[in-house]
Parts: C-alpha cells; sequence; structure tokens
C-alpha cells in the first residue's frame, strides 16, 4: 500500500468549491427564532436593573432571557467561571447580560435596542502588573486575589550559574494579544429532535461541548447531541464555548428552533484571544557560547475569565528558555486575572511568547560572543536523552539538531552568496534564524485519550469499513488523514472507508481538535481500531470494534519546584527569514521562509505543507501586522479594517516548507503533530533579520513600522553616544 | 420595493427592503448560500460575487437594488453541470483550500481576474486577490491554483 504519504486531494473540497458546504450560518431554516445577544460594553460593573419591558412589548420579541433563566449559569474548559447571561456583575466589554429571541433578526436587532440596563461602574484593573500588586480591584472577589497561577520552575543553581557566566545578557520583552480571525464567524442553530436537543455549529471538540452545554440547560449528555457544520477555520478560538451556550439556551427555554449568527464585532469582541505577555529574562554564558544559566520572569494577562491560562502559563513557563539544555533554570510564571477580553488557546498555546523571548536573547548572546547564530544553537539545542528544567528527560525522538542543521543547509543553499548592500536605497535586507520546540498533545497529568470505532463489511473477505471518531475537521483535513491511516491498515482502497466524525451522538470521542494531536492521537485510535476489527473479522456477523487509545502517562508538575513529566512528544522547527525594512518609514516586508519541520512521517504531503504555509501566514501576521488594541479594556481593532491579517501582498513569494521524516517512537506510522510549529520561533527570527538589516532590536510585539523605526532611531543614537564618548 | 435580478441564469423578481445588502439577497431571497458573509466592512472578501461578468463586487457592501437589472454570478453558477469550472478543479487539485470559508470569494474574484488577464503573471494574481482574506492557507496554493486553472484555460496551440 502507499496511502501514507500520499497526497490525496481533499474529498470535501468539491463542496467547498461549488458553494454546496453548509456552515453554521447556512443552517437557517423558514420558522427559525432568531436570537441576539446583548454585550455589556462596559469593562467592569455592576448589573443595578434589567427592564426589558418595552422589548418584550415589541411585535415579534418572544422572549427576553436574562441569568435568571439559566438553569446552571456556569461554563468553561478547566475552571467553570463564566456566565452564560452574566447576574450581578459584568467584567469585560463582551459579557453577555441578555438575549433576545424574536421571529426575525431584525426584530430581535429592535428588541435589543429597546432592553434597558443600568449599570454601576467599578474600578476596573486592565494592566496584569497592577492586577497583581495589593489593593488591586478584583475580578473575581469571591476569589481574593487577582492571580489565576505562579508556576515557579527551578532547576539547579542560577546564582552560581550566573557566577561563572562570561557575559551576562537581560532583557524585557512584550507581546500583544492576537485574534484568530477565523474567517466564518460565530453561528450556531439549535432545535429538539424529539426529545433530544440538537446544538448545530462548530467547535473544536465535540463531547467538551456537549458536556458544557448538557450542564448549562441542566439536562444528561444522553438528551443533548452536539453537531458540527462545515468549520471555516478555528485555530483555538472555538476551544471555548461563544454562541452554542445562548442558542441552546433559547431553543431549550422556549422549545422552538433558534438560530444566533455573530457578525465580526461581535465575534472578535465575543471570544477569546491569545494571551499577552511581559517578560523579563536574565542569560548567562560561558565564553564559548554555552549558555549556562537563565532567569526570568513572565506575567501574563489572563482577561476576565480562566479558560485555557493556566495551562497556556505552564507551557510558556517549561519554555522560558526555549529549545535549549540549561543547567541552572528558574522560572516564575504569573497569570492573572484582568477586566479584558479573555485569553485562552491559539495555535502554540504559550510557546510563541516564550520564543519571543528566548529565542531573541540566544541570538544577541551569540551577537555579544561573536558566535554564529547557528552555532550557538547548535551547541545548546536539546539531545536526545537530555533533561528538561522540570528535570524529566526529554520525549524519545528529540530532533532538534537534525532540524537546525537542515535550516542551516537550506538557508545556505537558497539566501547565498548574499546581493552587495545598495547604500542609496532607504531598504535593508536582513537574515535571521530561530529553533523552536512545543509539545504535542495534552499536558501536566492530564489523561489524554482517543476513542474510535472502526466497522468492518464484507462477505468473504474486508471490502468496506466505516470509521467513527469524534472530531473536528476545522479545515485542516483531519478526516481525510484517518481515513488514509484505516485504509493503509486495512488495504483498502480509500472510497471503501467512510468516516463519521461530525455528531457527538454517533461516533466516539476523539478528543480535542487542538495542541496539533489529532494525527498523533486520532491516528492511533483509528489504527488501534481498525487492527481490533480486522483481527476478530467474521464476514456473517460483521465486525465492530472500538478502542481508547492512552500515550504514555504524563504528570503534574510541582507546584513549588515545576518538577515533574510534562509531556509525551515535542515537535520540533527551525526557520530563516529574510527581511527587507525601509529604514525611512519602518515598513518591513518578510521576503523569503524556509520553515523546517520533523513531522515523523507526512501521511498526507499536500497538507502537511499547507498547514506550514497556513501556519506562517498567521505568523507574519503575529509578528508585523495584527495589533490588537485594547485601552482600558475598550476594543479599538473590532474590524478587520483596523486588524490587519496579511493578504497575497504581505506574504512572501518565496516559502519552503521542508518536511522531515525522523520517526516518533509513538506516533501511527510515526507522524507526529505539527500545524503549530511554524508559528513557535518566527517572530523572533524575523527580529533577528531586522536587527541584521538595521542593527536595531525590537522588543515589542507585534513590530509595527512605528515600533522598528523607534527600535532604529535608538540604535542610532546609542552609536552616536557611544562615538561621542570615545572622542578623547 | 420590486427588483429584478437574474442569478445564474435565473431571473429573481423579489420585493426587498432598500436597505437590503446584495450578499443576503443572495443567500435569504435566492436560497444561494455560497456567497458568505465574514466581516460586514468591505475587508475579507468572502462575499465576492460577479456583476455582469466582468466586474467583481463585494457583495456585503452593494445594496440589492443596484443589482436590478443586472447579472450576477455566484459560485454555485460557475460548475456547468457536473463539470467543475476549471478555476474549481484548479482549487481542488492544488490544495487551494483547507476550511473553504474564503473560497467562493477567492473563486469569483479570480474569475473576473482570469476574464481580464487569461494570463495573469503572479504578482497580477497577488494584486488580484489582494481584497480577499484567507486564514488557513497562506496563499501559496490559492496562487498556483489561479496559475493552473490559467493554463488550462489558454487556447491551446494549433499544430501547422
Amino acid at each position: 500500500m502507499t496511502l501514507i504519504g500520499t497526497s490525496v486531494a481533499r474529498p470535501d473540497a468539491r463542496d467547498k468549491v461549488t458553494g454546496a458546504a453548509r456552515y453554521p450560518a447556512d443552517l437557517v431554516r423558514p420558522g427559525m427564532a432568531h436570537a441576539k445577544a446583548i454585550f455589556a460594553h462596559r469593562t467592569h460593573a455592576r448589573i443595578v436593573r434589567i427592564d426589558s419591558t418595552r422589548a418584550r412589548a415589541l411585535p415579534g420579541v418572544l422572549a427576553v432571557l436574562t441569568a435568571a433563566d439559566v438553569p446552571y449559569n456556569r461554563y468553561g474548559l478547566i475552571s467553570s467561571d463564566q456566565e452564560v447571561l452574566c447576574s450581578e456583575r459584568v467584567r469585560y466589554v463582551g459579557d453577555r447580560v441578555a438575549l433576545v429571541v424574536a421571529t426575525n433578526a431584525d426584530v430581535a436587532a429592535a428588541g435589543a435596542a429597546l432592553v434597558e440596563i443600568e449599570y454601576e461602574d467599578l474600578p476596573a484593573v486592565t494592566d496584569p502588573l497592577a492586577a497583581l500588586l495589593p489593593g488591586a480591584p478584583l475580578v473575581h472577589p469571591d476569589l481574593a486575589t487577582n492571580l489565576l497561577l505562579h508556576q515557579p520552575i527551578r532547576k539547579g543553581d542560577v546564582e552560581r550559574g550566573f557566577a561563572e557566566a562570561d557575559v551576562i545578557l537581560e532583557g524585557t520583552f512584550t507581546t500583544s494579544w492576537q485574534e484568530h480571525a477565523y474567517l466564518q464567524p460565530d453561528a450556531a442553530v439549535a432545535y429538539y429532535e424529539g426529545d433530544t436537543l440538537v446544538v448545530e455549529t462548530a467547535g473544536q471538540w465535540l463531547h467538551e461541548d456537549r458536556r458544557q452545554l448538557a450542564a448549562i440547560v441542566g439536562v444528561s449528555e444522553d438528551a443533548l447531541i452536539v453537531r458540527y457544520a462545515k468549520i471555516g477555520g478555528a485555530f483555538g478560538g472555538r476551544e471555548d464555548l461563544s454562541v452554542q451556550t445562548l442558542a441552546a439556551l433559547a431553543t431549550w427555554k422556549l422549545k422552538r428552533p433558534t438560530v444566533l449568527v455573530w457578525n465580526r464585532e461581535e465575534a472578535i469582541v465575543g471570544h477569546h484571544k491569545r494571551h499577552p505577555f511581559h517578560i523579563t529574562t536574565r542569560w548567562g554564558a560561558k565564553r564559548d557560547g554555552t549558555i549556562i544559566a537563565v532567569e526570568t520572569r513572565s506575567v501574563a494577562d489572563g482577561g476576565a475569565y480562566a479558560s485555557t491560562s493556566i495551562e497556556v502559563l505552564k507551557c510558556a513557563a517549561i519554555f522560558a528558555h526555549g529549545p535549549y539544555r540549561v543547567p541552572n533554570v528558574a522560572t516564575d510564571a504569573y497569570v492573572t486575572y484582568t477586566n479584558n477580553v479573555p485569553s485562552g488557546a491559539f495555535r502554540g498555546f504559550g510557546t510563541p511568547q516564550a520564543h519571543w523571548a528566548a529565542e531573541s536573547m540566544i541570538t544577541r548572546i551569540a551577537n555579544a560572543l561573536e558566535i554564529d547564530p547557528i552555532d550557538i544553537r547548535r551547541k545548546n539545542l536539546y539531545r536526545e536523552g537530555d533533561t528538561e528544567a522540570t528535570r524529566s528527560v526529554l520525549p524519545p525522538g528529540v530532533s532538534a539538531l537534525p532540524v537546525l542543521e537542515r535550516c542551516a543547509a537550506e538557508a545556505r543553499a537558497r539566501f547565498e552568496p548574499r546581493p552587495p548592500a545598495d547604500s542609496s536605497s532607504t531598504k535593508r535586507r536582513g537574515l535571521g534564524i530561530a529553533s523552536g520546540i512545543k509539545n504535542v498533545g495534552y499536558s501536566f497529568g492530564y489523561p489524554d485519550q482517543s476513542t474510535a470505532t472502526v466497522e468492518l463489511i464484507g462477505s468473504a473477505r474486508i471490502e468496506r469499513a466505516v470509521v467513527r471518531i469524534g472530531v473536528a475537521d476545522v479545515g485542516q483535513g483531519v478526516s481525510l488523514i484517518l481515513r488514509q491511516i484505516v485504509a493503509e491498515k486495512l488495504e483498502l482502497p480509500l472510497r471503501s472507508v467512510a468516516i463519521v466524525h461530525e455528531d457527538s451522538a454517533q461516533a466516539p470521542n476523539g478528543g480535542s481538535a487542538s495542541a496539533s494531536r489529532l494525527t498523533f492521537m486520532a491516528g492511533r485510535a483509528v489504527h488501534a481500531a481498525a487492527a481490533a476489527a480486522q483481527a476478530n473479522f467474521n464476514a456473517r456477523t460483521g465486525t465492530s470494534a472500538t478502542v481508547q487509545f492512552r500515550p504514555k502517562p504524563t504528570t503534574a508538575i510541582d507546584r513549588i519546584t515545576g518538577e515533574g513529566d510534562p509531556n509525551y512528544c515535542y515537535g520540533y522547527v527551525a526557520q530563516a527569514v529574510e527581511v527587507e525594512v525601509d529604514i525611512t518609514t519602518g515598513l518591513t516586508q518578510v521576503l523569503r521562509i524556509i520553515s523546517v519541520h520533523d513531522v515523523g512521517r507526512a501521511i498526507n504531503r499536500q497538507q502537511v505543507e499547507g498547514q506550514i504555509e497556513g501556519c506562517l501566514a498567521q505568523a507574519v501576521g503575529y509578528a508585523l501586522t495584527e495589533n490588537f488594541v485594547s485601552r482600558e479594556g475598550a476594543i479599538l481593532t473590532p474590524h478587520f479594517s483596523t486588524y490587519l491579517l496579511p493578504t497575497t501582498l504581505d506574504m512572501p513569494t518565496e516559502i519552503y516548507p521542508i518536511i522531515m521524516e525522523l520517526a516518533d517512537p509513538q506516533g501511527p506510522y510515526g507522524a507526529r503533530g505539527m500545524s503549530e510549529m511554524p508559528l513557535v520561533p518566527f517572530a523572533p527570527a524575523v527580529a533577528a533579520a531586522i536587527y541584521d538589516a538595521t542593527g536595531a532590536w525590537v522588543n515589542d510585539l507585534p513590530m509595527t513600522p512605528e515600533r522598528i523605526l523607534d527600535a532604529i532611531d535608538a540604535a542610532r543614537e546609542r552609536l552616536t553616544t557611544a562615538a561621542a564618548a570615545a572622542v578623547p | 420595493m420590486i427588483i429584478r435580478v437574474t442569478v445564474n441564469g435565473t431571473e429573481f423578481v423579489r420585493d426587498v427592503e432598500p436597505r437590503t445588502l446584495l450578499a443576503y439577497f443572495l443567500r435569504e431571497h435566492c436560497g444561494l448560500t455560497g456567497t458568505h458573509v465574514g466581516c460586514d466592512s468591505s475587508s475579507c472578501g468572502v462575499c465576492v460575487v460577479a456583476i455582469d461578468g466582468d466586474r467583481a463586487v463585494k457583495s456585503c457592501t452593494m445594496f440589492a437594488v443596484q443589482a436590478d437589472g443586472h447579472e450576477i454570478t455566484t459560485v454555485e453558477g460557475l460548475a456547468q453541470g457536473a463539470a467543475l469550472h476549471p478555476l474549481q478543479q484548479a482549487f481542488w487539485d492544488c490544495h487551494g483550500l483547507q476550511c473553504g470559508y474564503c473560497t467562493p470569494g477567492m473563486l469569483m474574484a479570480s474569475y473576473v481576474l482570469l476574464k481580464h488577464h487569461p494570463n495573469p503573471s503572479e504578482p497580477e494574481i497577488r494584486e488580484a486577490l489582494a481584497g480577499n482574506l484567507c486564514r488557513c492557507t497562506g496563499y501559496q496554493n490559492i496562487i498556483t491554483s489561479v496559475q493552473q486553472a490559467a493554463a488550462e484555460m489558454s487556447p491551446q496551440p494549433v499544430e501547422a
């Protein structure tokens, strides 16, 4: 069989190119009620009074729902600290306070305008550093603190390490929010099939959505079905529930089908973002470039609700020193509640922020020691058998070094010789390189699992197979990948393998479409279920096998020392970029990207390359263009006219996705997850290239033209001052 | 007010409110949900349709009444029966889509581009699609798809 590694074209593409594909907002049917959510648009306030009399009097308004109508008014992926409709207090501008349900969308909007809500503004805290100070306003007063988590990590003795260092550098770095900007705005329809409440929507984890939604409306999980329509992108942004809670509530309450479609502004204000981080870090190295001590303090803005903050923070903490073997590490990572938009999962999950500081620092150390930035990485990158800062041995299959070597070779072949600089132009070119590491799958003792059923049909031999596994095809193409794996295992043509994956009642829990985990985890589950069914195949009765796959168990990390065994698999990446900076405007264009990935085994090469290229576009946005602005809790960039995603003209014309296949010992056919990796070290690679071009380091993300110009000016001033000081 | 719009060859006579946007007219009055809505601010391009076969417009920033008397082509009008348009086939073959939400707009903007420039250069394709956002693919395969479709559609050289 040759299905593994073959670029089979996407079977779902036909419906997507003809317009037949149905996304959630396409599921509106005549007779459905339309819901409109009323947002708080207050940073922090007490709800004094809600008067819906006038709204309810409007012809066509069916109901105005408030907190009192919600059977269990709590939800959240990890902590249930968010209310479906706020009862007493709103904690950020995107909190929902009431839901107007009407016979059509226009009436629902008109009704929403008639609901009178009186607030009493409360002191707000929108700066995560201020949130940690004594006396700061409390976002959740019942918790008596804004601190969501402080995660220390201690290894070796940093003071001794710094005492032995020949060079010590310190840096302060910031990152901002990033908006997922999946192009399909949040939408859901809900209706009853008999006694079963069905919520049809887009999400990332059918069975987790079902757990939270069933709790909210107070029914058993068996009495609620979550179905995914075609999903218009996710990137972590659909891990937290949004419109689903409201559509389910309205339908449960009114016992009639309801639709809720958010516009772009509602979608941007209403769901979580990537965490902003404030990072101060000190690195010590020997003259030969060996890193011997790294001390880091990072503070992340978790926003108004917990979401996945504590897990994001821990991921950022264990990679505070990047993908390097450092004997002495002291990390203190904090995440706080604030009255800002909540922060949560987004492709990379804390690791792009950690690498922003770490990869910038190691290049600065290299420059200070006049060592090549590739050589210093070569010297310090993790090797097989190395110990992490958590004092556990890295999962087998450590490929950081071969990935870097391949990147270096590709950069030599493609970027050299460098053309001579044209001093008459205002444009300067520069090269940058960076390495990265990120976990595949869930971490820190979470009992990660994926369950699949494979049914076999045939008379004398196996003729067809049906795979059942609840997984979200958010656009990444997992449904095809899983079919390829099963077809390969059963030696069937692909067309003879069907998959049922979009209905929580028709397929077992395959786990979340997150942490780059589905090819790895769901791949192992369907492979094992296919093998089990094959072994027991009985042509007369038909055969079905259900298997739960669990990877090597991980453990929680200690709350004081960070000691533990956090992950079962890592992905490794190295990138080289060329940029061109206009030193009079700060405008920066990425010209060329080499992105090297050890994917273990590319099940479908075309799709792996697509993941790399698409993730790089988000990385270009993160590095340069996507400037999410929030002032005192108010979101100033709630549209694509102000929040700028990279376009065809912002992306380089030369992108080289390089796939290495160094088999992972646990992955299906050796595959390991890869879909987040291009975002992990990209921004610092661009920063290094800007430094190479201009002599200026930018410390803050995104690297807007203004920040780049400021950095160039500051670098110039330092040179002038140094020159003046040198004059006798 | 009553408008008469030909969509994919079928005439729709409908009574619409003057404020109805063309995108919602197509989706709600004509039942053609292949034209998507993504931003409401003319920034993302998932709602692009062709007017009179030769002009690409963002249908979320045009009123339905402005289309009165015109011919609209949406993504549903590209294929001839079961035979996909070369652009559709190319987006499929070249993996020019992932989630697919931007695809109808990309196809229609490319369709109009190829009407005017049957053999566009890569910079011309990038320029023509600069108003169409994609959050999944990084655009590389979209550009390749348009190039492949252009090659497919250009007249074959006649042998002497």
